[in-house]
């Protein structure tokens, strides 16, 4: 008789902004560090401060997660599923082996500029908890106009929606929100209207750089796709992805509960935070999940190994 | 005149056999030529059945399958009851196949829904389990059949064991009409413990390079059952199983369900119900049935499936489950849908939404998930005439040629899982029906056939109501706080409490106080190893304490 063999799938999930702290590069592999640095021609500070700014804190972000990802390697350690969150496509690209070390840092640096140069001030992103998604669309269609506008944009949970746009309109959204019954209703700390139509121009730029940029076909892993919650595994399509994100909404919910389809036993959430806990509750019973912002890599591979062994 | 040929079908099975001849030992083929054995006996736009049932999956020839040259093979038509894998919809997005035919697609419930937007999926018909397989005979008469068995002989006999599930219908509408019978096997032994299909049915054999994918579907841990379940379970119990003296049953896969089973030798004790309700079922071998069939509530139990772990429990039970002189079980899921929509008293399942009419669905906003056994078993076939209790007790007193009717029970919570109200003003599948151009809303339940829903609040008894608007009070009335709900009155509730068309928990001598865990025969994992003399062995993600 064969033994039943069953790999373990696994799904690795990367976030984008919003759990950075001061001290978070830490652990990178110095090399590494030099590497990006020299590269772009900047200087990683890590700090609250630096923070504040979107290339610091976009560069980073990414180094943070690209270093996660070739430790886990040195594991022989491999997705099934990636599934980037905003600016967490680029390290998702990098675990598909769709995209190379120094074209990722390249693109994620330009589009960090192209972001804080748009909107200097006055606009940025709200989110609201407790709402059907078509309802907002309703409250949002009574607020929005031509000089303040504001769109409908992140899909986070079933009923977690964010929208983006000028702060005045999204400020009305939300009051009108919590009179409606919303049990969250507040504004984000991303000083840029993310995930809306009004970073077209950013998406141009990033599609004009991508073509210029050789990709590879993931191999026997697939891409989760920002804008639509599709599993891709074509390059022109995962190409769009990374270029069009930051100018439509992240259909995060619809991604997990495609991932479901692909049964994964084990999730890795990579750095920083780990803000899909309530998505990832709703759509997963009872999944083995790992936090790399809580645990060394050595400890991650240790448990993953140990589920595997058990689940044989 | 030319002569008309009567056998053409015979010979272009004949043709595409000697395609393959050069790669073939008698019936065997070498598990590293399995692509080159699909791409030859495969013709583009050809129909294939592709064995993913509800728990077995032909994993090696479906990834075997996903892996053909789509310039060689495309357009398929594929006839599935369960969308299960994803590479049963990659196939879609490769070219390799172009429309499907299907039941039960919850594991794929989301791509479905996209990629029959984006066009790269066509749907014929979202059948019912009966109409899949009988229009296999009829108008969707396969080409070639992709199965799964676990063991074969040299001349290609196969026993399929526990999870024959849906192989011998799938290959019996393939070996007498032409079609090609391509089987996937665990291991080739000299001896089977049994013949489950004739070798002589079977074309081609590959040993697969790893056993079939098996899931425990119906393993539900005790542990999570809550006290609004249990009370639910004794409503139903005392207003339902009791009252129309219930004999045989159907149980959906759920935590409502299997709170009932655990209750039937503690509450169902306490009641004196013992050898007066439920000796006969059709149900998988779902191991919180373990405790009733050892305190002796349970006669028979026929299966569509087997379940994991249960094996050597169902072995020592020869009595009370369906077991070949091997010893092993034999399963059938033709015949167990046969049994659930002709031969049962009752079934009971629950459901994501049910609208103010009464019509029950699973299939919501974004997840076109198809329906496994229920719209067979949760439906009333007009034709019957039984004469058992419960069939009769839902005779009308008017009408001397008045027929009885199936029970058809739905057990849900006001509010589901996701914080949303399960009593719907419309049900998402009305959206779902015009997004994915289907010719029939998909509803797993139809009113006319629900007769009883049972809520946290109560039991409405459907079948007592003589007029719609009726039906929609009786519903509104056991709606809890929902929308629906709301729209109910105290003076309403109190008039169909004294018709006997609503019934509250103190109507039916349930206290809610007594609702309770210890309640339950066994509450976790190593209870219901320990009522099994530990003869069942819970899959490892089961074990929670080791």
């Amino acid at each position: 008789m064969i033994e039943r063999r069953n790999m373990m799938e696994s799904l690795w999930i990367f976030p984008g902004q919003g759990g950075q702290h001061e001290g978070m590069l830490n652990r990178i592999d110095s090399d590494l560090k030099n590497h990006v640095e020299e590269l772009l021609n900047l200087k990683l500070k890590d700090s609250a401060q630096a923070y504040q700014d979107s290339v610091q804190l976009q560069v980073g972000i990414a180094l943070l997660q690209v270093d996660q990802v070739r430790k886990l390697a040195k594991y022989n350690l491999k997705p099934n599923l990636v599934a980037g969150h905003s600016l967490g496509v680029f390290a998702a690209a990098y675990a598909a082996g769709v995209i190379k070390l120094d074209d990722l840092f390249r693109l994620v640096k330009y589009r960090a500029t192209l972001m804080q140069n748009s909107y200097p001030h006055g606009y940025g992103m709200g989110v609201i908890v407790g709402l059907e998604r078509k309802y907002i669309e309703s409250l949002v269609a009574k607020v929005s106009s031509t000089d303040m506008p504001v769109y409908v944009s992140n899909q986070n949970a079933t009923l977690q929606t964010a929208i983006s746009g000028n702060l005045s309109a999204i400020r009305e959204v939300l009051s009108l929100a919590k009179n409606k019954g919303a049990s969250k209703a507040i504004i984000l700390k991303v000083p840029v209207p993310s995930h809306s139509p009004l970073m077209k121009n950013v998406s141009q730029k990033l599609q004009e750089m991508l073509e210029t940029i050789e990709l590879n076909r993931p191999q026997r892993v697939i891409y989760l796709a920002n804008t639509t919650g599709k599993p891709l595994r074509q390059i022109i399509r995962i190409k769009q992805d990374l270029s069009d994100n930051v100018s439509n909404p992240v259909y995060f919910d619809t991604m997990m509960s495609v991932a479901t389809n692909y049964q994964p036993q084990v999730i890795l959430n990579f750095s920083p935070g780990k803000p899909f806990k309530k998505v990832i509750g709703e759509k997963f019973d009872q999944i083995s999940q790992i936090y790399l912002d809580q645990m060394s890599i050595e400890d991650a591979a240790y448990l993953l190994g140990k589920w595997e062994r058990k689940s044989n | 005149m030319s002569k008309k040929n009567w056998a053409s079908h015979r010979q272009a099975k004949d043709e595409k056999m000697q395609r393959v001849a050069p790669l073939l030992e008698g019936k065997f083929a070498k598990t590293s030529d399995v692509v080159k054995i699909l791409e030859r006996l495969l013709n583009s736009g050809d129909k294939v059945v592709l064995e993913g049932d509800n728990q077995k999956q032909a994993s090696f020839l479906s990834k075997a399958l996903a892996s053909v040259d789509p310039e060689k093979v495309h357009d398929l038509h594929m006839i599935m009851s369960s969308i299960s894998r994803p590479e049963h919809l990659d196939i879609f997005e490769d070219g390799i196949a172009s429309k499907m035919d299907f039941s039960f697609a919850g594991p794929q419930s989301t791509r479905v829904s996209q990629m029959i937007a984006d066009g790269s999926l066509k749907i014929g018909d979202i059948h019912t389990y009966l109409e899949l397989y009988a229009r296999l005979f009829i108008d969707l008469i396969p080409n070639v059949v992709l199965v799964a068995a676990d063991k074969a002989d040299k001349d290609g006999n196969l026993y399929t064991g526990y999870n024959t599930e849906e192989t011998p219908v799938i290959v019996e509408s393939a070996a007498f009409k032409d079609g090609i019978v391509i089987v996937q096997t665990n291991e080739v032994v000299d001896k089977l413990p049994r013949v489950d299909i004739p070798g002589d049915w079977v074309d081609v054999v590959i040993p697969a390079d790893e056993p079939y994918q098996l899931e425990p579907l119906f393993t539900r841990d005790p542990q999570h059952i809550t006290e609004t379940q249990i009370l639910m379970g004794m409503l139903a119990i005392r207003g339902i199983y009791e009252k129309h003296k219930v004999q045989s049953v159907n149980h959906g896969v759920g935590y409502n369900t299997a709170a009932i089973e655990l209750l039937l030798p503690t509450y169902g004790e306490q009641l004196g119900l013992k050898g007066k309700i439920v000796p006969n079922w059709e149900i998988n071998p779902t191991p919180t049935l373990i405790p009733a069939i050892e305190s002796g509530w349970v006669q028979s139990v026929h299966s569509f499936g087997g379940e994991v772990g249960m094996e050597k429990y169902i072995a020592a039970r020869p009595d009370v489950f369906f077991v070949g002189k091997d010893g092993t079980m034999r399963s059938n899921r033709a015949f167990g849908q046969m049994a659930g929509q002709y031969a049962l008293d009752m079934f009971v399942g629950s459901t994501l939404q049910i609208d103010k009419y009464g019509n029950s669905s699973t299939v919501t906003e974004g997840r076109l998930s198809g329906f496994g056994g229920a719209p067979n078993m949760g439906s009333n076939p007009t034709g019957r005439r039984h004469s058992t209790p419960a069939w009769q007790s839902l005779k009308p007193d008017d009408n001397p040629l008045g027929k009885g009717q199936k029970l058809v029970v739905q057990m849900v919570e006001t509010y589901g899982a996701n914080k949303r109200p399960v009593f719907v003003d419309k049900l998402d599948a009305v959206e779902v029906r015009k997004e994915a151009k289907l010719a029939n809303v998909p509803i797993m339940i139809y009113s006319e056939d629900t007769t009883h829903i049972v809520t946290e609040e109560g039991i409405a008894y459907l079948y007592k109501t003589s007029s719609m608007a009726e039906r929609q009070a009786a519903i509104a009335a056991i709606a809890g706080v929902t929308p629906l709900g709301m729209t109910s009155d105290t003076a309403t509730l109190n008039d169909l409490r004294n018709r006997g068309i609503v019934a509250l928990p103190e109507d039916l001598g349930v206290r809610r106080t007594d609702a309770k865990r210890s309640l339950l025969a066994a509450q976790n994992m190593s209870d219901l190893i320990e009522w099994s003399k530990g003869l069942y062995n819970p899959p490892a993600k089961f074990r929670s304490w080791s």
